[in-house]
């Protein structure tokens, strides 16, 4: 062995094995705080295996040592903390330089972790310990709790940790054909698909092409996997319409084949409309006693390990195995350098080739029809030390023990699964074959398509048939047609893989089904004895497939043992549903780059510079006031005041805009609105209310005639996309003429306000007249204010004499300035959404979906003088008739304190009638004009007159007494704002 | 060009709602159509031109653009001299290099050539008129387009690449023409895609709500950080046109 | 994420879509009762199987209708609203009509 061979570890073995190493670029880590050095290309876990180091993690319920099971990331055995990341796959995630590692689930250390003594009390721990524990002694959860909290669960999180936010992001990616599965079958079908002329993604979740191939033993030389691979690769890529992602995980299947693909921080939104699965098989475990001890592993992982990092996965192996694959390992083994001390093999009689020949050749004891009926360990379970072994004498039965073999390797090799995740997702049929003992896809849903051993297909040659089948299947159905007509292979090799009861109780128990859940045979019958009977109800009970493998090694043991159990047929049994994700995503993964759109006025960095604090109103920003927060009361009454001695200017931009134009335009409106527009004067404006088809009130606001045939429409700034969305689909069914435009961004919009509003107006309006006459309350205009061209409405929301301008957005901030420097002289100053609030109040005027709700009509809201009742039609005309008649169970007043001294209210303070909750405050405010509380409130219909007295229940419970009065409030004759 | 004194947007009445963000950047402005568009980024003007080749993004918010729509609509514009063909959601190139974007049967939005003279826009806006004639001859109505979209255009060969960051539609190069047009959610916002390339560089106008501009700007260029995109100005964009 | 084809701009991911309701006939509100009325309003017929439904592209706020299998939710088919809503609709002749 040479110095570099051993610098990477004293179980590495030289090239060339070790595929996936760069021997060149050694990278040092710690573990557990013990300095290790591995190669480029290293997992963590084949790192440490080449140092000797098996112990990985320690499970979950018992605290049992655990190892590498699979090298391939489909088993929890291998999760551990890397820095602040907890649950990292040790055999997938890739070492790098200073990497800081621990191990999961233990008190003190790994190696000698005191929770390891909750297996002295397993008794104590029954299956279904939470449903028997917590049902009927709800109490004892204080007691349980703590125990619990500090036992269970993975990983470890520093909630007092500077959390950093990686950069993650997703991407759209499109074909016409996906191969997930790089694999023989994958790289079958790819091939195939492209050259029937589609355009082919190929999704692979190892970071080389080729999968068993590149690790798997297919003949008695052991080159045939890798020269297939590395001919298959080659093609591939010089395919010009084949995309390879390789390190990239295929997580799910979704309607309409959507595909998420995660590779490294970015996940990926594959679209495709045929897609193959060539996901492989899970190999499973052999059940016995001591099944999960370290260096205990599938014939997979340690081909995996020898083939793909170079590593020697023990001295002195035995292999227990049902299978060709085992022989191929033995042979993989000796090759290696690593003594195999006997092949176990649970077949009575195997069939004979040149691989069993080859290792009978090689003098290595073949036991026949005998199982492990035990493993042993040395020093406290950290690692297997030997095997017993015992003649099978029915199914799962086995005689007294014949021999002991000592070991530090135990490969079990006794049968697979299908990796049929993505194919359950996409709703696939999966049903039991009673001739190769496995569960295989009978029905497959339309533009999907299986191949490979997913497919119940395992001889080489026939799953490469079978994929290319599969693509040139696929490529068919997305639309392409090249070549010839290719057929499914008639025979599939899928006999003599897998054993149908590698299963095998010990009268001292500790044989696990599920290794992420310390679940054992017993638990599993004491389960179904609990009448847990079913294997989705067994699943939920026992939590058997619930870890984060997701039963990829238990689901089909369970299925199995429910089966023997309850006498039901397994031909008529499936494992249970799985769902996405197939591995666990990250929130980083789902949640990518936050897109968060927000809108702005285009006077908004206006605001900010004269000290707005902005306040959001849907996805726009408005000024709440312009100053300190500190002195916000303040600065509301100031801006209030201002606006009723003097002049104030608000930005009004995200109020809604819609232009109604055509011949109907005036008929649409009347339908829409509650009120009529039929006969409004050209150069007039006029309330809109609108209400759905229950009668209840949706949306208000003014109604501007341009043009016999035009009105501009305004509507409340979080409800005109809903509005224009009704009006659009109404008139879908109406088929009236008339056409109707969203052009909310497209004006900005100020309100100038206040007595002094004319006068500055007047110095940049040159074009109307501004006079009472010319320009009464409640017209509108068409005009240029500084040049700008622009539409101008006489509107009194806050009471005084004003007017709304609107002009094209990109002027927006222009008119601002505008407008600012012409009211220098008169003191003019912006008001925000707060001043204008109690601006409005004051008149009392309603803010839709504040002062009404989602069960507000337009009779409660006191409005019956906006309900046209002469026209033949509106959206809610009818219920409307309905509630008039059935009268009223509240109704909107305004009122003011009876006892001054009272605290103000506040939205949604209740209403009282005796005990009875009758109604809420809407909205109140001390107001400055009046110097005293006014608000609105929804009381009982009896207590509505002015004059009459309603109880409010204010903070701490007390009661306060308002008193109704008539509104406005403010300036009840509206002189002002007809000024 | 030098000789003329600079530009300053807030010194013209129409302005980009993105004007503090582009002179953040660096930009140099020209006053076109009453506001000032950025007309190049820093002095390196052949840089900026690879950049505009792979991965840039220009304001052309202040550049003439309109729009009509109501029944009536196109055979009243062909009328006005305009070709327009039967297709929906695909653009028509006019003699003078505007673009005739048909987003619905009685629906376009017509954005100017980047010589942003406005001549065939403004012609239009003016002509069109209220008709006296009883019953009223159906001709459609204008649309604010000028100021309802802000108006971007992405260019580069990284833009299909880029745009997958940001919107679910295949705009490959193979899958997405020249002329086609993409009404969809860009950035989780409304928006409009159209392709028109500028001479062999693939290039795509975008427009989408105005008042998500000062948001929309850095989103994209966010997209475009690994392919090395940012701003262009508009002499890069004419360069390219040829 | 399921694909809906829009008759106006063709397949798009169904997030760039509303629901709008059952397509349903409105009673003529001169005429029919108040419960009927009011079983327009609140009652929805909640079908397992083909039903037609108003769906609308947000970007294009274009309204359609779909016809969708509510038990598989296949999409069977979608067309413009014109297909079923293909006359004007007038209230006040109706009224009149009755008279």
């Amino acid at each position: 062995m040479t110095a570099s061979n051993q610098m990477g570890g004293i179980n590495r073995l030289p090239a060339p094995r070790g595929l996936l190493i760069d021997r060149s670029k050694q990278i040092t880590f710690t573990f557990e705080g013990h300095s290790f050095t591995g190669y480029a290309g290293d997992t963590v876990a084949s790192a440490l295996a080449a140092n000797d180091a098996w112990m990985i993690s320690r499970s979950f319920k018992y605290h049992r040592p655990r190892g590498v099971l699979t090298m391939i990331g489909q088993d929890a055995n291998t999760l551990v903390q890397i820095g602040d990341e907890p649950n990292c796959l040790a055999d997938k995630r890739a070492i790098e330089p200073d990497m800081a590692i621990e191990g999961q689930n233990y008190i003190g250390t790994l190696e000698a972790d005191r929770g390891r003594m909750v297996e002295l009390v397993k008794k104590f721990l029954p299956v279904g310990f939470y449903y028997k524990t917590f049902h009927e002694k709800r109490d004892s959860w204080r007691f349980w709790e703590p125990i619990v909290r500090a036992m269970a669960g993975l990983g470890k999180i520093d909630l007092k940790a500077d959390f950093h936010h990686s950069y993650y992001d997703k991407k759209y990616l499109f074909a016409d054909v996906a191969v997930i599965g790089g694999g023989p079958a994958g790289l079958a079908a790819a091939l195939q698909a492209a050259e029937t002329g589609a355009e082919v993604i190929l999704v692979e979740e190892s970071p080389q092409l080729g999968g068993s191939l590149n690790y798997a033993r297919f003949d008695e030389t052991g080159d045939g996997g890798s020269r297939t691979s590395g001919e298959l690769a080659s093609r591939v890529r010089l395919q010009p319409n084949i995309t390879v992602m390789t390190n990239a995980i295929c997580s799910g299947w979704f309607a309409d084949n959507w595909l998420p693909v995660i590779q490294g921080n970015r996940f990926h939104k594959l679209r495709v409309k045929a897609v193959v699965l060539a996901t492989g098989s899970i190999e499973q475990p052999a059940v016995f006693r001591n099944n999960d001890l370290p260096g205990i592993m599938m014939g997979s992982a340690a081909q995996r390990l020898i083939h793909l990092y170079g590593v020697r996965p023990g001295k002195r192996a035995v292999i227990l195995t049902a299978n060709r694959d085992g022989y191929g390992q033995a042979l993989d083994l000796l090759e290696a350098g690593i003594e195999v001390a006997a092949v176990i093999d649970l077949r009575p009689t195997p069939p004979q080739d040149t691989m069993t020949k080859a290792v009978q050749r090689a003098g290595i004891e073949i036991r026949t029809g005998h199982a492990i009926a035990e493993a042993m360990h040395i020093g406290q379970k950290k690692h297997v030390s030997g095997v017993s072994v015992a003649p099978i004498i029915g199914e799962g039965e086995l005689g007294k023990a014949v021999a002991e073999y000592a070991c530090d390797t135990v490969l079990m090799s006794v049968g697979y699964s299908p990796a049929g995740q993505l194919l359950h997702h996409a709703g696939t049929k999966f049903g039991y074959d009673t001739r190769s003992h496995m569960f295989k896809p009978e029905a497959v849903p339309a533009h999907v398509f299986a191949a490979g051993s997913v497919n119940n297909t395992f001889d080489l040659s026939a799953v490469l048939a079978d994929g290319r089948y599969a693509g040139w299947a696929a490529a068919k159905d997305a639309g392409f047609e090249r070549g010839s007509e290719l057929a499914p292979p008639v025979e599939r090799g899928a006999e003599e893989q897998t054993h149908p009861w590698p299963i095998f109780p010990h009268a001292k128990g500790m044989e696990f089904v599920d290794f992420d859940e310390d679940l054992k045979i017993e638990d599993l019958i004491n389960g179904i004895h609990d009448g847990y009977d079913s294997v989705e109800l067994l699943k939920r009970y026992s939590t058997v497939g619930m870890g984060p493998s997701q039963g990829k090694h238990s689901a089909v043991a369970a299925v199995r043992i429910v089966s023997r159990e309850t006498g039901m047929d397994l031909r008529n049994m499936s494992v249970t549903t799985q769902r996405p994700p197939y591995t666990p995503e990250k929130f980083g993964h789902l949640a990518g780059r936050i897109f968060d759109p927000e809108r702005r006025t285009a006077m908004h960095h206006r605001h900010l510079e004269l000290g707005a604090q902005m306040m959001p109103a849907g996805l726009w920003w408005r000024p709440g006031y312009y100053g300190a927060k500190a002195d916000r009361d303040q600065i509301i009454r100031d801006e209030v005041n201002n606006v009723r001695n003097n002049v104030g200017l608000i930005d009004v931009s995200t109020l809604g805009g819609l232009d109604v134009r055509g011949p109907d335009a005036a008929e649409f409106l009347n339908r829409m609105y509650t009120f009529t527009y039929t006969k409004l004067q050209v150069g007039r404006s006029r309330y809109l209310l609108m209400t759905d088809q229950t009668g209840v009130i949706t949306d208000d606001g003014v109604a501007c005639r341009f043009h016999d045939e035009h009105f501009y429409v305004t509507a409340t700034t979080s409800g005109v996309d809903g509005v224009y969305r009704q009006m659009l689909q109404w008139n879908a069914q109406w088929r009236l003429d008339v056409d109707v435009a969203n052009v909310t961004a497209a004006y900005a919009g100020v309100n100038i306000a206040g007595p002094k509003s004319r006068e500055v107006l007047a110095r940049v309006c040159h074009d109307i007249d501004l006079s009472p006459e010319g320009f009464p309350y409640l017209g509108v205009r068409m005009g240029t204010v500084a040049g700008i061209p622009a539409r101008l409405m006489r509107v009194g929301f806050v009471g005084e004499l004003g007017y709304e301008i609107h002009v094209p957005a990109s002027y927006g901030e222009a008119l601002w300035d505008a407008l600012m420097a012409a009211g220098g002289l008169n003191g003019i100053r912006p008001f925000g959404v707060e001043a204008q609030r109690v601006l409005r109040l004051e008149k009392g005027h309603i803010i839709v979906s504040q002062d009404t709700d989602g069960l507000t009509n337009a009779y409660e809201a006191d409005m019956p003088w906006a309900v046209a009742k002469s026209k033949p039609f509106h959206v809610g005309g009818r219920s409307a008739e309905i509630q008039l008649k059935n009268g009223l169970t509240r109704k909107l007043v305004g009122f003011t304190l009876k006892n001054a001294d009272d605290p103000c209210p506040e939205e949604c303070h209740l209403v009282l009638k005796g005990s009875a909750i009758v109604g809420r405050v809407t909205s109140a405010v001390h107001s400055p004009s009046l110097k005293k509380v006014v608000g609105l409130a929804y009381v009982h219909p009896d207590d509505a007159q002015p004059g009459s007295t309603f109880d409010i229940k204010v903070h701490g419970g007390r009661i306060i007494q308002g008193t109704v009065v008539p509104i406005p409030f403010f300036d009840p004759e509206n002189k002002r704002q007809e000024m | 060009m030098n000789a003329l004194p600079k530009t300053v947007p807030n010194g013209l009445q129409r302005r980009s709602f993105l004007y503090r963000q582009l002179q953040q950047a660096g930009a140099e402005f020209a006053e076109v159509n009453g506001g000032a568009v950025a007309i190049r980024y820093g002095n390196n003007e052949a840089v900026e031109l690879d950049r505009a080749k792979a991965m840039g993004i220009a304001d052309l918010s202040v550049l003439p653009r309109t729009g009509f729509k109501g029944t009536g609509t196109v055979e009243w514009l062909q009328t006005q001299g305009l070709t327009i063909g039967q297709e929906s959601n695909v653009a028509y190139r006019q003699s003078g290099g505007e673009w005739a974007a048909r987003l619905a049967p009685t629906e376009i939005f017509l954005v100017d050539s980047l010589a942003g003279s406005g001549q065939l826009i403004d012609r239009l806006n003016q002509s069109w008129a209220w008709g006296s004639e009883k019953p009223r001859k159906a001709i459609g109505y204008p649309t604010p387009r000028q100021d309802s979209h802000a108006w971007f255009m992405v260019t580069g060969q990284h833009a299909p690449d880029m745009f997958a960051k940001i919107c679910g539609i295949d705009f490959r190069l193979h899958k997405f023409a020249v002329g086609q047009i993409a009404q969809t959610s860009i950035a989780k916002m409304s928006g409009i895609i159209i392709r028109t390339d500028l001479g062999t560089t693939p290039a795509y106008h975008l427009l989408a709500d105005i008042a998500s501009a000062d948001y929309l700007w850095p989103a994209v260029q966010d997209a475009m950080k690994e392919f090395n995109g940012g701003p262009v100005g508009l002499n890069a964009l004419r360069r390219l046109e040829g | 994420m399921k694909i809906m084809n829009c008759p106006l701009n063709g397949p798009r991911n169904i997030s760039e879509f509303v629901w709008g309701g059952e397509v349903s006939i409105m009673p003529d509100p001169k005429s029919v009762s108040d419960l009927e009325w009011g079983e327009y309003c609140f009652i929805e017929n909640n079908t397992a199987g083909v039903v037609r439904e108003w769906w609308c592209h947000v970007p294009t706020s274009y309204w359609f209708i779909a016809e969708r299998n509510t038990v598989t939710d296949e999409i069977v088919r979608t067309y413009p609203a014109g297909e079923i809503f293909n006359k004007r609709v007038e209230f006040a002749k109706q009224s009149e009509d009755k008279k």
